[in-house]
């Protein structure tokens, strides 16, 4: 697949304080999620591939073009921004048709796109009040509702979920998993794992401005070698297939959970453990029930790459 | 503890006053004041007549050893309630205060307006009075500097010169001039000042206020004089009310052929209308129309 | 002339309408237009009160073109067009910043110099509407009886035109001030009311140095006498020479802050 989005040694400072470090990668279509602590600089990063700063050093291109000063691009990239601002005099509806317009289109064109993008967010009943009187999560639907209106194909949302209810977050998450069904490029930033978690696996680790790790989260799981991962294991005899780990040195520790059955393996080495796993079945006859890992989520990944 | 307990609820017991719940307002107001660009500068350049009417209390003590540069003329280096009155009613010093003003006061409750945090404020053991005490005092430490603080400096300075107490025996009220005039003015801009700023939300907009407001006056009263031939349009004028009751207050002729209570009239009914106002746009809760 | 240039003026030119609508239809609605409406407002209530007066013979009969043009366009010449000019010709990036809404208007389709071309355009027809409103109503009051002189509405035409290349000329300097400067009011109230008012009374060419010197080359010079604590010494340019150059300030001062905001960076603080 081709990227999107590129960015070469991409760095950026404030002052003396880094905001982004080194930063070289590529962005595909589909659903990336940034994922970083407050302050980590994803939305310097953002910023950057939005063409909102400069980089001090490095490049950003989408579609292969710069993004720095080249507005006819924006014609295909919506973005949301972090900040919660808005030009309050404005209803929520006026707001969207003054933004549509910079589009070049068509009063009927902007009316509609307007309405489809107000039904999407589920603010066309408050369309007509002031902006200033929305509560926090109506502005942020209104702010993913000015990023899609134009209906772009590459969608940069810096952290949309923000003072959202559990409803509005599940369905703005429900609609950005459309948009990746409809071939767009969604870029999402959040500091919230199970927010990242429920829309993708395709991810970038951002820490004090550095990438830790970038793609899927398997991927991920399988660049730290030297990070212990626990398998488990629900089968018919544990206490046997347990035994017949402890001879490798790459098993570090069997353990057996608290559900009847289920035997947990740490390894230092999936490869290594998953090779192995087939024909330990088949000779000891052991039935299969579940595989899974418990610790190959987000948390567990990003606890370990920060050095928690 | 049930989790009833633990929700929000209104609290039952007293609340504890400070002695001053208004100074970290206040210290705050003058950090970031004196954190604004170019306000260190421009204070300064506020404090020039100060020097410049501090010299001339040297000078009018030297008169001798200055004769040869001063050729007739020397009326104006006499230190009396006149000079002190020049000083404090002078135009160029005026608007040296407005422009303080917009330097100092234009953010003082527009910025809190702006960003929502009266109920921050207000969440805390603070009333309405100390908040505006607060704010108000950023205005009276800054204006005080140019009022009150050069005056004594200047009679205390003639009394060092002079090395007698003469000055003091001929204008013994002089000091409680200077304290009154600068507590008008200052009480006057800190009620004008705070009024303009809880206008609006937008520091820009309330500068332009702050300083056109003033100035229209100015120019809305000698037009106004001009057509009419009446003093009694200097009653529009912000300068010329303050001119006209800090002469009376040095036991000076008025510069206007009216009675100065009604310039003192003007600048309290402005005060009044500031504080009603401030009492409306101030409040913990924001009101959405 | 190339299509691709010609294309590009064309997008330019779109762009620069669509940001004018935008910011016109934004900025008439607003408080703060309302509030500098009833200030440029108050010299018709003071037409007012000065015809009332004639009327009731309370005051000296003082001829209403007179007073309008000496008075009323004095105070918008001197004071209003300054303060309207500052405020808005500010407001075009700085209201942005503080508002951090520039980033709305930085990924769309359109050129930073449209955004700024078209929101200087639309903030300075609305602050001539505004202006051009205030002075024909106080010219109408107070030349109520002599409504039927063509040659008094030669007059409005040509103070009114005054003004409006005031507001053209200072708004597009205080546009460019605020691209360059955070603080900009501060320099804009120096500027406006020292430099403007300092300048101007030095003679020979020193005082060309300021905007003033053109718009009060095109009017008229004034007798010395009861009113000329409005007006200072003037030593004129010509009527062409003058309005050259406002033109010449206003495109020079919005070039350079198209420029500057094109590529100068701007970092909203959170």
């Amino acid at each position: 697949m081709t990227a999107i989005i590129q960015t070469q040694n991409l760095s950026k400072w404030y002052g003396n304080v880094l905001g982004l470090s080194d930063v070289t990668l590529e962005i595909e279509q589909g659903i990336t999620g940034i994922l970083g602590p407050n302050g980590a600089g994803k939305s310097t990063f953002l910023k950057l591939i939005t063409g909102q700063i400069k980089s001090n050093i490095g490049s950003v291109t989408i579609m292969g073009q710069p993004v720095w000063n080249n507005y006819p691009q924006f014609s295909e990239i919506g973005f949301c921004p972090e900040q919660d601002s808005f030009y309050g005099e404005m209803t929520g509806w006026q707001f969207l048709t003054s933004l549509l317009r910079l589009y070049h289109l068509s009063s009927t064109e902007i009316e509609k796109k307007a309405d489809k993008a107000l039904e999407i967010v589920e603010l066309s009943e408050d369309k007509n009040r002031a902006v200033r009187s929305y509560s926090r999560g109506m502005r942020q639907r209104l702010k993913v509702a000015q990023s899609i209106a134009h209906d772009p194909k590459i969608i940069i949302l810096d952290e949309p979920l923000n003072g959202l209810d559990p409803l509005g977050r599940r369905k703005i998450i429900r609609l950005i998993k459309e948009y990746k069904g409809e071939g767009r490029t969604i870029v999402v930033s959040s500091h919230v794992l199970p927010e990242i978690e429920a829309m993708t696996n395709q991810i970038i680790l951002i820490h004090q401005g550095k990438i830790f790790a970038q793609g899927d989260i398997h991927y991920i799981r399988d660049l730290i070698e030297t990070h212990p991962h626990i398998i488990s294991i629900r089968c018919s005899d544990p206490r046997q297939l347990a035994q017949k780990f402890i001879h490798h040195d790459f098993v570090l520790k069997v353990n057996f959970g608290l559900k009847k059955g289920v035997l947990l393996v740490e390894t230092n080495s999936r490869d290594k453990f998953f090779g192995l796993l087939p024909s330990l079945f088949v000779e000891n006859q052991i039935e299969v029930e579940e595989i899974t890992s418990p610790d190959d989520n987000l948390q567990a990944v990003f606890d370990y790459l920060i050095g928690k | 503890m049930t989790i009833k307990e633990r929700g929000y609820a209104h609290w039952d017991g007293e609340l504890q006053d400070g002695r001053f719940p208004w100074w970290p307002i206040t210290r705050i107001g003058i950090r970031l004041t004196f954190k604004r660009k170019f306000f260190k500068f421009f204070f300064g350049f506020t404090l020039i007549p100060a020097l410049v009417w501090l010299v001339g209390i040297y000078v009018s003590e030297r008169l001798e050893d200055f004769k040869f540069m001063m050729e007739g003329e020397t009326d104006f280096l006499n230190v009396n309630p006149l000079y002190f009155k020049t000083y404090f009613t002078n135009d160029f010093l005026l608007f040296m205060v407005v422009m303080i003003l917009v330097f100092c006061g234009a953010g003082l409750i527009a910025d809190d307006l702006r960003h929502n945090a009266l109920q921050l404020y207000f969440a805390r053991p603070l009333k309405k009075r100390d908040y505006l005490t607060g704010k108000a005092a950023v205005i009276f430490f800054f204006l005080f500097i140019v009022t009150l603080i050069p005056g004594i400096v200047f009679i205390l300075f003639k009394l060092i010169f002079a090395g007698n107490f003469q000055f003091f025996a001929s204008y013994p009220w002089l000091i409680l001039s200077v304290i009154a005039y600068s507590v008008l003015i200052t009480t006057f801009f800190a009620f004008y000042t705070l009024l303009l700023s809880s206008i609006g939300k937008n520091r820009r907009y309330v500068s332009i206020l702050i300083f056109g407001v003033y100035i229209f006056s100015d120019i809305f009263s000698a037009i106004f004089k001009e057509i009419f031939r009446s003093h009694y349009f200097y009653l529009l004028s912000i300068k010329s009310n303050l001119q006209q009751v800090g002469a009376v207050l040095f036991d000076q002729r008025t510069p206007w052929n009216i009675p100065w209570y009604y310039s003192l009239t003007v600048i309290i009914a402005i005060c009044l209308f500031s504080a009603y106002i401030l009492k409306q746009r101030v409040r913990g809760v924001e009101i959405i129309k | 002339m190339s299509p691709s240039f010609k294309r590009k003026i064309g997008f330019f030119a779109k762009s620069t309408k669509d940001v004018f609508s935008f910011f016109f239809s934004l900025a008439k609605k607003s408080r703060r237009t309302k509030i500098f409406f009833i200030l440029s407002f108050l010299p018709v209530f003071m037409a007012f009160v000065v015809k009332f007066s004639q009327i009731f013979q309370l005051s000296r009969d003082i001829e209403g073109i007179y007073i309008f043009n000496n008075m009323i366009i004095a105070f918008y010449l001197q004071f209003l067009i300054l303060i309207l000019a500052l405020f808005y010709g500010s407001s075009v990036t700085s209201e942005e910043l503080e508002g951090k809404t520039l980033t709305y208007l930085t990924t769309r389709p359109v050129s930073k110099s449209a955004i700024i071309v078209g929101k200087y355009l639309a903030y300075t027809a609305l602050i001539i509407f505004m202006v051009t409103l205030g002075v024909v109503f106080s010219f109408l009051v107070l030349n109520l009886s002599e409504l039927r002189s063509v040659s008094l509405y030669k007059i409005l035409f040509r103070d009114v035109a005054v003004l409006a290349l005031g507001l053209m000329c200072y708004t597009a300097f205080f546009t460019f001030v605020g691209t360059i400067l955070k603080k900009s009011i501060m320099f804009g109230l120096i500027f406006s009311f020292g430099w403007e008012n300092v300048i101007q009374y030095f003679p020979g060419s020193t005082q060309k140095f300021t905007i003033v010197h053109y718009l009060k080359s095109l009017l008229p010079s004034v007798s010395r006498g009861r009113f000329s604590f409005l007006l200072f010494r003037l030593e004129p340019s010509s009527t062409g020479t003058s309005i050259f150059m406002l033109f010449l300030i206003a495109a020079v001062f919005i070039v350079l802050a198209c420029v500057l905001f094109t590529y100068k960076e701007y970092i909203l603080k959170d």
